[in-house]
């Protein structure tokens, strides 16, 4: 009896050493005649099961079928695994070069100056800042008269106008929506108010209309250091790092107290005395701010005995400079594609 | 506006360096745009005495003098023609360094050896101080040997200051020396230069009737009087000073009134005596229309507001502005009338402004002068035309004024407003650091104090004025550490129009799309190049009166010209492949009623580019369809899905025009430029589409399928229609006969020529229908389809 088993395990050690010798469908074709073919191994064995005594014969029946089904099974494993590796020999051969062009549009881009001015109202929103918008074209009295900023005031020269004949004008900046915004809502209010603005002014540092994005906060006891704390939050958002902030005095006619904010140059950290940037100085002048002028919140029919806050202004077209490398603020709007793709990691 | 250091000390003793003054007066508010030192450069350069000079002996037009500074003779051969033995003048002996960094040496002329050179003004720096052409003569009592450029004064730093409009009181040695000794309190006053003794009173040796004031522009008036005056120039450390603060010296008394002006801010004028047209001195506003013709030579038509001086009713000057050629010192003149007046600051602006006469009076009367300097000035010039005995001063100041002096002006400031802002209930400092600013205590409470302001800071009027004098003075940066406002109200809204324009810009930009940020303004030649017809609102473009060139003349009515020209850029910047750019900005509208509207709108134009051959062969070209497909996806970012109907633009190709609806509203565009504009720019073909964000306003909440398990039944039809019937007719035709069951119509082939009937087109959709709460049954589908079948070809479809 034990002999018969004996068999079994020899002829299962015969197939498995000629199984794993097949490598072509048809070496296992072969395998499979070989053992299981009308004339195959088991099939001859089997026919032997006559001669065994009857009573043994359902147990070594058994046996046998159940090698059968493994040799079966493990013939159907070898047939998957050597036509799999087969095809990924041809995968190989009829392999793709990666480095093609893609297909489809590609090569958009998203202008530096407005992509920062979204980075730029994405951080005062979290500071509580609200968009507000406006007309380009003003009148006077929103433009300048409720600023504070009388006609033929010297404080008008710092920002030279286009006028249209009828006397509207394009603003000169964004305050204007200020003065709407509070007679508008009143107090508390958090604004930002980016925008296209306009001056007389062509030159490789002025440009006739440019970007800006004006703050205004307006509520209960607000100091001068609320409002260094809004602007330090604001550039390092904008430059994604801490910067070193510097405030002078300054003047405008909308604010009193008016400072202005130089950060650190963002080029040479103030290291280098040739820097281009920052003309060596090792600070770049960012923001003018200052406590809103009492004229102006009664102008925008706020009590300034009530209410007092803080306004400040930034040019998007320089930070955008600043932030990307860019040297020529004309060329921000010169329409040119290879320039503005230019800044972009990829190359043509 | 320059002031030297030098001078500034001469007024102040000053506990610090140049470079420290400068710093601290940038961080306060009046930016030091730079510190030069004129004779940085200069070495080696001494007084020296020209012992003897004669001729060169073999060259005509050159001189050898034998030099002595004091340690010693040597030859110098000099061309100047201007020199005698005895002559004092500065002597660069070999190693000695020029201005600009020449360094002299030795040199055989002919026979004679010459050791270095003798220098002129130009040589030394200051061009603008020599009075002769030729070598710098220095005066008698010049100490022999000495370093000549510090005695003259060279070793000097000028600082260029960056005054702000309300600060006209820096607009001097005086304001800036007051500003300093606020700034450091360890300073002195030295000398003040306002401290002036009482000038002469002797009476006018010429009759003069007085001064009339009518008009309240003018506060005050003082005029002086000066005869006997010199000409030739003013002394050599005089012309220097001058050439140093940018004015070029002319005379003696010129120069006095310059240096008035330079040092104590009072613009001033002097009249010649003889050429007055009466002995009187009215000042009045002009008559409309007034002729007048200034110093400089230019006739002016006078406004009305414009302030005149006058003498027997004839015009000798526009107020603050400039005086009349008619009256000027000439070079012979001897007797002069100085005026010296305050006038209104709004009122010399603006006439300076509408004139265009920059002038330095105007522009220090813009800013507003100190009322009380009209006298100051007029005994400092007598000081100085005395001390160079260029004139006979000693004369009585004809001082007229219309209302009292100035008194001091008062403003509270209270501890509440100082801690609220500054955060400081220090009262005590705030008044010692106003106390130098020359702003005195008058009185004190516990809720704060009250202080008087000097008549030259008219900028100060209100308590947050005082607040910036503390605050800048104590400096922002050592004091109020940076917080947050300590209520938040929650978080800020970016608005729906910002929100809308990033999800665009990020849907273009996924698109192929770079954003071009063009200007507002355009050349009135894009009318003709769209070919907008005159009743077209954007061939009626607002004007600017004061455009920068007339290429900038117009306000954009339509974004594409903006586009084209960026595509035209892009070419000639060498751009081969395809260009696709696109803008979101405002347009500026004339409307039918009059006045305009600003609307903000997107626009895009995609060009194959100059060369677009890919490795995919044309599968990539752009069309109609390809724009159609990124129009719809803006569309579809909000929900909203937008419509095409065949249009018409003026430069848009008669059979690729589309109009782009919303809901019923027409947005705008979508098409291929036509061909003859193409032509033009030299770019074919160009798509373009541009359309109003308003009707993406309202985003739609889509409206979502309930899920059903069973599937769906597909049925196709296929049909001949009228080539004049569009896609969207038929659809909305088997749609509207479709009823609940028909769900999706997809046009999947479209088909002319052979085998269709001539003037139709041959169309395939393939239908779904579903039913929810069950499987569809074939009778089911099989009547609604034939129903849809039926109803097509009774609007003469023709069933294949
Ligand atoms: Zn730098």
């Amino acid at each position: 009896m034990t002999e018969i088993f004996d068999d079994l395990e020899g002829m299962r050690a015969e197939f498995n050493d000629a199984l794993s010798g097949t490598e072509t469908p048809e070496a296992l074709q072969q395998v499979k005649v070989l053992f299981l073919g009308k004339k195959g191994k088991l099939t001859s064995w089997l026919k032997n099961l006559g001669s065994l005594p009857p009573e043994e014969r359902p147990r070594a029946g058994e046996a046998v079928n159940s090698l059968r089904d493994d040799f079966e099974s493990r013939l159907a494993d070898r047939r998957v695994f050597l036509e799999e590796r087969q095809s990924s020999e041809v995968e190989r051969r009829s392999g793709l070069d990666v480095t093609l062009p893609a297909r489809g549009r590609t090569w958009g881009g998203i202008h530096p100056v407005a992509q920062l001015m979204h980075d730029v109202v994405e951080i005062l929103a979290g500071l509580g800042f609200s968009v507000a918008l406006g007309p380009e074209i003003e009148d006077d009295f929103h433009n300048f008269e409720a600023l504070n900023i009388p006609a033929s005031h010297p404080a008008r020269d710092m920002q030279d106008t286009f006028y249209f004949p009828d006397g509207h004008l394009l603003r000169t900046h964004t305050s204007p929506v200020q003065v709407r915004s509070m007679l508008a809502h009143g107090a508390p209010l958090r604004i930002a108010c980016p925008g296209k603005v306009y001056r007389k002014d062509s030159d490789p540092t002025h440009s006739p209309m440019f970007n800006q994005l004006e703050g205004l906060l307006v509520e209960k006891d607000i100091s001068v250091a609320d409002m260094k704390g809004c602007l330090e939050v604001l550039m390092e958002g904008i430059f994604a790092r801490p910067l070193k902030a510097r405030y002078r005095g300054s003047y405008f006619p909308f604010t009193e107290p008016s400072l202005e904010l130089d950060i650190e140059c963002v080029e040479c950290s103030g290291k280098n005395p040739s820097c281009r940037i920052c003309k060596g100085t090792g600070w770049l002048e960012v923001a003018g701010l200052g406590m809103v002028h009492p004229n102006v919140l009664r102008s925008g029919g706020i009590d300034p005995e009530v209410f007092n806050g803080f306004a400040w202004g930034i040019g998007l077209d320089r930070l955008a400079m600043l932030k990307y490398g860019l040297t020529d603020l004309r060329v921000l709007f010169d329409g040119n594609v290879p320039y503005l793709l230019s800044g972009r990691t990829f190359s043509c | 506006m320059l002031i030297t250091w030098n001078l500034l000390k001469d007024i102040l003793s000053i506990p610090a360096s140049v470079e420290e003054v400068a710093e601290r007066l940038t961080l306060t508010g009046c930016e030091v745009e730079s510190l030069t030192r004129p004779g940085e450069k200069l070495r080696g350069i001494r007084i020296a005495r020209v012992n003897s000079l004669r001729p060169h002996p073999e060259k005509e037009t050159l001189w050898v003098a034998e030099m002595d500074d004091g340690r010693g003779t040597a030859l110098v051969v000099t061309a100047a023609p201007n020199l005698s033995a005895g002559d004092y003048v500065p002597w660069g002996r070999p190693g000695a360094v020029l201005a600009d960094g020449t360094v002299l040496g030795a040199k055989d002329f002919g026979s004679v050896h010459s050791e270095g050179m003798l220098l002129s003004a130009e040589e030394l720096g200051v061009p603008q101080a020599a009075d002769e052409f030729g070598i710098l003569r220095l005066p008698e009592d010049a100490p022999l040997g000495e370093d000549a450029p510090s005695w003259l004064g060279l070793d000097d730093v000028v600082l260029d200051l960056s005054v702000t409009p309300n600060r006209g009181d820096l607009l001097s040695l005086l304001g800036v020396a007051r500003e300093v000794y606020a700034l450091f309190p360890g300073s002195e006053w030295k000398k003040n230069p306002a401290d002036l003794p009482e000038s002469g009173a002797k009476d006018w040796p010429v009759p003069f009737q007085g001064i009339t004031l009518k008009t309240p522009g003018c506060s005050r008036y003082c005029l002086g009087f000066v005869t006997d005056l010199k000409g030739g120039s003013s002394p050599l450390r005089v012309r220097i000073a001058l050439s140093l603060l940018g004015m070029r010296p002319i005379s003696p008394m010129v120069d006095a009134t310059n240096l008035a002006m330079l040092t104590l801010g009072q613009p001033t004028h002097a009249f010649d005596a003889l050429r007055l047209p009466a002995p009187e001195i009215t000042v009045r506003p002009s008559r409309p229309g007034e002729k007048f013709t200034t110093l400089d030579g230019k006739s002016h038509i006078m406004a009305e507001g414009d302030m005149l001086i006058t003498s027997g009713d004839v015009p000798v000057g526009i107020a603050g502005v400039m005086g009349g050629e008619n009256s000027e010192i000439l070079p012979e003149t001897k007797t002069v009338f100085i005026e010296s007046a305050s006038f209104d600051s709004l009122s010399v602006s603006r006439t300076s402004r509408r004139l265009g006469i920059p002038s330095e009076a105007a522009f220090r009367y813009a800013r507003t002068v100190d009322r009380k300097m009209a006298p100051v000035a007029l005994k400092y010039i007598f000081s100085l035309l005395e001390e160079w005995s260029a004139g006979t001063a000693g004369f009585a100041i004809l001082d007229r004024t219309d209302c009292p002096d100035d008194d001091r002006r008062t403003v509270p400031l209270t501890r509440e407003k100082l801690g609220k802002v500054l955060l400081t209930d220090d009262l005590d400092e705030a008044s010692a650091i106003l106390n130098r600013l020359g702003i005195i205590e008058k009185s004190s409470s516990p809720e704060g104090r009250i202080f008087s302001v000097p008549s030259w800071r008219p900028d100060i009027s209100i308590e947050e004025d005082l607040l910036e004098e503390v605050g800048r003075i104590r400096g922002y940066n050592e004091t109020l550490a940076p917080r947050l406002p300590r209520v938040l109200y929650g978080r800020g809204d970016i608005g729906p129009v910002t929100r809308l324009k990033g999800d665009l810009r990020k849907i273009l930009l996924s698109r192929g799309y770079v954003e071009l940020l063009n200007y507002s303004f355009l050349s009135p030649s894009f009318i003709s190049l769209l070919r907008l017809p005159e009743e077209d609102r954007r061939a009626r473009p607002l004007s600017l009166a004061n455009p920068l060139s007339a290429e900038q003349s117009k306000m954009r009515t339509t974004l594409l010209p903006g586009l084209l020209r960026g595509v035209e850029r892009s070419v000639l910047a060498g751009w081969r492949t395809g260009i696709r750019v696109f803008e979101l900005g405002r347009v500026f509208l004339p409307l039918p009623e009059g006045g305009h509207e600003e609307v903000e709108k997107v626009a895009g134009v995609v060009y194959g580019g100059r060369d677009g051959r890919l490795p995919w062969g044309h599968s990539e070209e752009e069309d109609f369809f390809s724009l159609k497909g990124d129009v719809l996806t803006l569309g579809e970012s909000r929900g909203i899905c937008l419509d095409f109907l065949r249009g018409h633009e003026p430069f848009g190709h008669e059979g690729q025009t589309a109009r782009i609806l919303s809901a019923g509203r027409d947005g705008g565009y979508l098409l291929r430029l036509k061909p003859a504009v193409e032509k033009e720019l030299d770019c074919a073909p160009l798509y373009a589409f541009e359309f109003d964000l308003g009707i993406l306003e309202n985003p739609v909440l889509p409206n979502f399928r309930e899920l059903t398990p069973y599937p769906p039944v597909l049925r196709d039809i296929s049909l001949f229609v009228p080539a004049d019937s569009s896609v969207d007719e038929v659809i909305s035709r088997i749609r509207s006969s479709g009823g609940d069951l028909l769900q999706d119509v997809r046009l999947f082939d479209i088909y002319s020529g052979k085998g269709v009937p001539e003037g139709f087109r041959s169309l395939a959709f393939s239908l779904s229908y579903q039913k929810k709460d069950q499987t569809l049954k074939d009778e089911a589908v099989e009547e609604i389809h034939s129903t849809i079948r039926n109803t097509l070809t009774s609007f003469g479809y023709i069933l294949r």
